[in-house]
C-alpha cells in the first residue's frame, strides 16, 4: 500500500514535469530558430538579465494562478502558484539550454556571459509556455466523456490517413513559420553527425512525450486509437518521418533546398528543422 | 464532505523534491548572473589576431589560417581583420574578413586566400575596427 502510493506520486510529479516542458516547447520553439534572440542574448548586460527573470516570474506567477502545468490544481493558494513559477523558470531554462547546445549555440567554449544571456532570454517565451501548458492542450479530464464510444473496427486505414493529416498540418502550422528563415542554413552548417542523431533522438523523445506521457487532451483517446501505426513506439516514429517530409516540402517550397543541391545538404537542412516540424506534428495529433 | 474538499491537499515529497531542484537552478542562474554583474569592470574589448596554423596551397592557392581572440571585456561587435602581402616592396594582395560578435574570451577561425605564395613575401594581419554594441 505504502509502496504503491509512493509511486503514484512520482509517477504524477514526471507527468506534471514532462506536460510542462511539453507546453514549453510548443510555445518556445520558433523563437529559439531566430538568431536575433541569439545576438541579443550575446550582448545582454547583467541588469537585463536580472530584470528579465524578475518580470518572467511575475508574468508566469500571474499565469500559474488561473492555468499552470499540473494536473492536480490547488493554485488558488498565492504560496503555491509561487512554487509552481520557481519550477516553470526552472523547467524552461533547462529545456532552453538543452536545445541551445543541441543546435550548438551554446558550446563548451561559450562565454559564461554570453550563455547565461541566450539561456535567459530564450527562456522567456519558454516558460511561458510551461506556464500555459494546460491552457494550450488541456487535460485529460474532457476526454473521459469518450471513453465510452465503441472503436470503429471497419476504419483502421482511416484512423491511419487521419493522423498522418494530423501530423502534417501540426508540422506545418510550426514549422512554416522556420522554413523560409536563414536560421535553418545557419544551424545545418554549425552542426555535425553526432548533434544530428542527438536532433533525431531528442525529436523522437520529445514527440513521444507530448503525445503519450503528459497527460494532455485526447491520450485516452490515442492510446486506444486503431491504425496501422497503432502503437505508441510505432506511431512516434511514423510521425516523425512524416514530419521530416513535411520540412523537406516546406524547404523545397521556400527554395531553401532545390534539387541541384548535395544530398547531404538535404539531410542536415532536413534534420535542423525536423525538430521544431516534429513537436507541430505531435501537437497536431492531439488538437485535431 | 464540503469540510473535506476545502481542505489544502499536502504537497507530496515528490513535489517538495522537485521544487528544491529548480529552487536550486533558479538561484545558480540568479547567482551567475549577479556573478557577471559583479565582475562586469566595464573593461573594452582587447582583439587580436594571429596565424598559428601552416599555410596551405590547394589548387593554386594559399590558404592562410588565422584567429582572433577578445582578451577583453565587452562584447565588440563588426570586427574587421586584414590582411596585406608586400612582395618586392609592393602591396601584392589584400583580405578582408568581418565577424558579427566577439565577446569576451570568445575566438573566432577563419582564413585568407592568397593567388601568390605568402612565403616569398611579407604578410600582415591586423585587426582594423570594431564596433560596440
Amino acid at each position: 500500500m505504502r509502496k504503491k502510493h509512493q509511486k503514484n506520486v512520482w509517477n504524477s510529479e514526471i507527468n506534471d514535469i514532462i506536460r510542462g516542458a511539453c507546453g514549453g516547447f510548443l510555445f518556445g520553439i520558433p523563437l529559439l530558430y531566430t538568431m536575433e534572440v541569439w545576438w541579443i542574448g550575446s550582448l545582454a548586460k547583467p541588469q537585463l538579465m536580472m530584470m528579465a527573470i524578475a518580470l518572467l516570474f511575475i508574468v508566469v506567477f500571474i499565469l500559474n494562478q488561473t492555468e499552470g502545468f499540473r494536473k492536480r490544481r490547488y493554485n488558488w493558494l498565492g504560496y503555491q502558484a509561487a512554487i509552481d513559477t520557481v519550477e516553470a523558470i526552472a523547467i524552461g531554462i533547462v529545456c532552453c539550454a538543452f536545445v541551445l547546445l543541441l543546435l550548438r549555440e551554446l558550446t563548451l567554449e561559450t562565454s559564461l556571459k554570453e550563455a547565461l544571456g541566450k539561456t535567459i532570454y530564450e527562456s522567456v517565451p519558454f516558460a511561458l509556455g510551461v506556464a500555459l501548458a494546460n491552457q494550450f492542450l488541456g487535460d485529460t479530464r474532457n476526454s473521459e466523456q469518450e471513453n465510452g464510444k465503441a472503436p470503429n473496427k471497419g476504419g483502421e486505414l482511416h484512423a491511419t490517413f487521419a493522423d498522418v493529416g494530423a501530423t502534417v498540418i501540426g508540422a506545418t502550422v510550426i514549422a512554416f513559420n522556420i522554413a523560409p528563415t536563414d536560421e535553418v542554413a545557419m544551424l545545418a552548417a554549425a552542426t555535425s553527425p553526432p548533434w544530428e542523431l542527438a536532433m533525431i533522438a531528442a525529436s523522437l523523445l520529445i514527440s513521444y512525450g507530448i503525445v503519450f506521457q503528459a497527460g494532455f487532451s485526447d491520450q485516452q483517446k490515442r492510446r486506444q486509437q486503431q491504425g496501422i501505426f497503432q502503437r505508441p513506439s510505432s506511431e512516434t516514429i511514423m510521425s516523425y518521418l512524416v514530419s521530416l517530409l513535411a520540412g523537406a516540402v516546406m524547404l523545397w517550397f521556400f527554395q531553401k533546398l532545390t534539387f541541384s543541391d548535395p544530398w547531404t545538404m538535404w539531410l542536415d537542412h532536413t534534420l535542423v528543422l525536423g525538430l521544431p516540424a516534429t513537436i507541430g506534428g505531435a501537437a497536431g495529433r492531439l488538437a485535431i | 464532505m464540503t469540510q473535506t474538499e476545502q481542505q489544502q491537499p499536502e504537497r507530496s515529497p515528490a513535489e517538495w523534491i522537485t521544487f528544491t531542484v529548480a529552487s536550486f537552478i533558479l538561484a545558480v542562474i540568479v547567482g551567475l548572473v549577479g556573478y557577471t554583474w559583479l565582475n562586469d569592470n566595464n573593461q573594452p574589448p582587447i582583439l587580436s589576431v594571429s596565424n598559428k596554423e601552416t599555410i596551405k596551397e590547394i589548387n593554386g592557392q594559399f590558404y592562410v589560417p588565422f584567429e582572433v581572440v577578445n582578451t577583453g571585456g565587452d562584447t565588440a561587435e563588426s570586427v574587421q581583420i586584414m590582411a596585406e602581402l608586400v612582395i618586392n616592396g609592393e602591396v601584392a594582395e589584400t583580405g578582408e574578413q568581418q565577424i558579427d560578435f566577439l565577446s569576451s574570451g570568445e575566438t573566432e577561425e577563419g582564413a585568407f586566400i592568397f593567388r601568390q605564395n605568402p612565403g616569398q613575401g611579407k604578410l600582415t594581419l591586423r585587426v582594423a575596427s570594431y564596433k560596440l554594441p
